[in-house]
């Protein structure tokens, strides 16, 4: 072999590790996507902080390469970096942590103050349930249909966690799903807001909230904790992590941690939580059928949950006293998605009355729909795991 | 330094209770054979002894290095595990085999002791101290070679006799009972086909878990404010009699201090006779904290 054909030989090698030699359509695809995402997030403004990591994840997760030259560079190669990273999504530890932020970040005063909120919440949960029931039609296992319906709940750690424990395979399309339908709300949610309610239901002006003291607030994570985890011991990782957050912030001499929890540590694993999901979505592993059918799936629970929501609160209504109604428009915050569904619940409030504010008041449903969605996460791991 | 001390015992306290949670207690006598056969299970030297299955039935490792094993109740510290070897840890959910042969000079997993066919065997392993029985068993003279005595779940249950047949496997080394499936999710795929049932139960359960948040505070606030109303009487019954007489008689509506205040203007700046009608209109803030972004979410409070 002379020189030339040395170099030759080598440089055809190098050839077939580059993404150009092993790129496939897939990839291609899957890398618009990521493109598309990473627009839909500096362009629209739709859910920034978590569409640039999943989107940029998304463009890493699908750089072709040679996956038989055993490199360990891919997310599912044993080793790999980004496998390390990754380990806290699979493992299920990055959403307790993200828990934990979201708990050191929420204020539960509106639900301190008027309870009957939690009711709403709770009733959005319907959408998780009412997708089960659609993906069993379709055809998915009881376990998958349940880690599928999650996406319902609106909260994408809840959806990690549970899909990691259920589901496993179809993890990537979940995240994904849940975490793009979330950034899509504020198109989602206006219209059946609007279809489910009249002009006059939109213009009810509810009562603020009665002022609600600092030991009635530090009660609430302590009691919370234990009344929900007595009732769904498998929610523990999340109920206690997210009641474990509001402790350190609302006791008054954590603030430090409170601060941390809050800020440094959300953003860390937030960081690391978007890119691993979308590098998680190699086109190999994500572009099945299965994925076009969650996809469907998430959008149905979406619109099913915001219209439960909203749906319950007219049910209520029925037999609350004249002066204590309800606005419908918060029953959409009943998903959890915060604090977006309530700014949507805010601005519909605002468009019909601009002296209407409803943010607060639906803050309530808002974080009882976190609680919801872990408990809901809970009982569908309570039963099918 | 009274407080340090405290401090420093509850963690003391706290950390033992936590190394007693994840002690060896989990560990379980799980299946044994005493008449090992030709067609049996062998050793790492091909030999065909009596063995005994252990079982870590936490869900967390469980490290079995100077723990007891024996079939002599009067010598509990008659077997040493053996520390230093890696294979002592046991994962979760694990099972580790231990050969009776009596030549404990095999390796860590060869006792020092064997077990006598024909007659009753009694096991025990003891925890480090030689003293705390963790779990015994008595294998009956009745099981015959190639039989072994094992319970009918790992870690759990009943024991019963098993003879090797399609229906009662035996499992040196693994699970008693072989899950091919998961019988949870058949359960629901069987009888719970279109997830209705699935739906009622789990909503009764998210009803319930927040009914039950909601009543507690709605008990809570109720405390609170019967608490704070008791409070302020307290504070008002320690003012000054005179002082809470004023206080009492009190109206300062914005209407009758206006009133007053008109009226003593009239009076020291006399006017002419006017025919003119004064009206008072409270004016209301429409502006409300409740709305206001300082009071958002990332607000943190300080004491």
């Amino acid at each position: 072999m002379d020189f030339g054909d040395f170099l030759l030989k080598n440089l055809r090698q190098f050839w077939e590790l580059t993404g150009f030699a092993n790129a496939e359509w897939g990839n291609i695809i899957m890398l618009l996507v990521g493109l598309f995402f990473i627009w839909l997030a500096i362009k629209k403004n739709f859910e920034p902080m978590l569409l640039v990591p999943i989107g940029f994840g998304i463009l890493i997760g699908n750089i072709p390469f040679n996956t038989e030259a055993g490199l360990e560079i891919g997310i599912y190669e044993e080793g790999s970096v980004l496998n390390i990273l990754y380990n806290g999504v699979s493992a299920g530890w990055y959403p307790p942590l993200i828990f934990l932020g979201i708990g050191a970040m929420t204020d539960f005063s509106a639900l301190i103050a008027n309870p009957k909120l939690m009711l709403i919440g709770a009733a959005a949960q319907f959408g998780i349930f009412g997708a089960y029931m659609v993906a069993l039609a379709i055809g998915f296992a009881p376990d998958q249909a349940g880690a599928i319906a999650i996406i319902g709940g609106a909260d994408g750690p809840t959806a990690i966690f549970l899909s990691s424990k259920l589901a496993p395979n179809l993890m990537g399309a979940i995240a994904v799903s849940a975490y793009s339908y979330m950034a899509l709300v504020p198109v989602i949610q206006p219209p059946l807001m609007r279809l489910f309610t009249t002009k006059k239901e939109r213009l009810i002006k509810m009562k603020p909230a009665r002022a609600v003291r600092q030991n009635e607030k530090i009660i609430f994570p302590i009691v919370g904790m234990l009344l929900t985890c007595f009732v769904v011991p498998s929610g523990i990782p999340l109920l206690g992590m997210l009641f474990f957050g509001n402790l350190l912030r609302e006791c008054g001499v954590t603030t430090r941690l409170a601060k941390t929890a809050s800020n440094a540590l959300t953003d860390i694993v937030t960081i690391l939580l978007g890119m691993t999901v979308g590098a998680s979505t190699q086109a190999s592993q994500f572009l099945t059928p299965s994925t076009i059918f969650i996809f469907f799936l998430g959008f149905m629970a979406f619109i099913i949950a915001s219209s439960s929501g909203v749906l319950f609160v007219k049910l209520f209504n029925l037999v609350l006293p004249k002066d204590k109604k309800i606005n419908p428009l918060i029953g959409n915050a009943g998903v959890s998605a915060v604090p977006m569904s309530a700014r949507i619940s805010n601005n519909i409030g605002l468009e019909y009355d601009p002296s209407n504010y409803l943010l607060m008041h639906a803050m309530g449903p808002n974080v009882a729909g976190v609680i919801g969605s872990a408990v809901a996460a809970g009982v569908l791991l309570g039963f099918l795991a | 330094m009274i407080k340090r001390l405290f401090m420093m015992l509850a963690l003391v306290v706290a950390a033992g209770l936590a190394l007693s949670a994840q002690s060896r207690g989990a560990l379980r006598i799980n299946e044994v054979m005493v008449q090992n056969t030709d067609q049996g299970f062998t050793d790492e030297y091909g030999k065909h002894s009596a063995w005994i299955e252990l079982f870590n039935s936490n869900f967390g490792p469980i490290e079995i290095s100077s723990i007891y094993l024996t079939n002599d109740s009067t010598r509990p510290k008659l077997y040493p595990v053996p520390m230093g070897d890696v294979n002592t840890k046991i994962p979760k959910r694990q099972h580790v085999v231990f050969f009776a042969d009596g030549e404990p000079n095999k390796g860590t997993f060869h006792t020092n002791f064997e077990l006598t066919p024909g007659q009753d065997n009694w096991i025990g392993i003891y925890d480090a101290d030689g003293l705390t029985l963790i779990d015994e068993v008595v294998i009956p003279a009745s099981v015959l070679p190639g039989q072994s005595w094992a319970r009918t779940e790992d870690g759990q249950g009943q024991w019963a006799l098993r003879t090797g047949g399609n229906d009662d496997y035996i499992t040196p080394s693994s699970a008693n009972i072989i899950k091919d499936t998961n019988h949870k999710i058949e359960d629901f795929a069987e009888r719970d086909a279109n997830g209705f049932g699935m739906t009622v139960m789990a909503m009764c359960i998210v009803f319930s878990a927040l009914l039950v948040l909601c009543l507690s505070f709605y008990g809570i606030g109720k405390i609170n404010s019967i608490i704070s109303r008791r409070n302020k009487a307290v504070a008002h019954g320690n003012e000054a009699p005179e002082l809470a007489e004023i206080r009492q008689t009190q109206h300062d509506t914005g209407e009758e201090i206006a009133a007053i205040a008109m009226a003593l203007r009239d009076h020291l700046e006399a006017h002419d006779a006017e025919s003119t009608i004064l009206t008072l209109k409270k004016i209301r803030r429409a502006y409300s904290p409740w709305s206001s972004k300082i009071y958002g979410l990332r607000e943190l409070p300080h004491r």
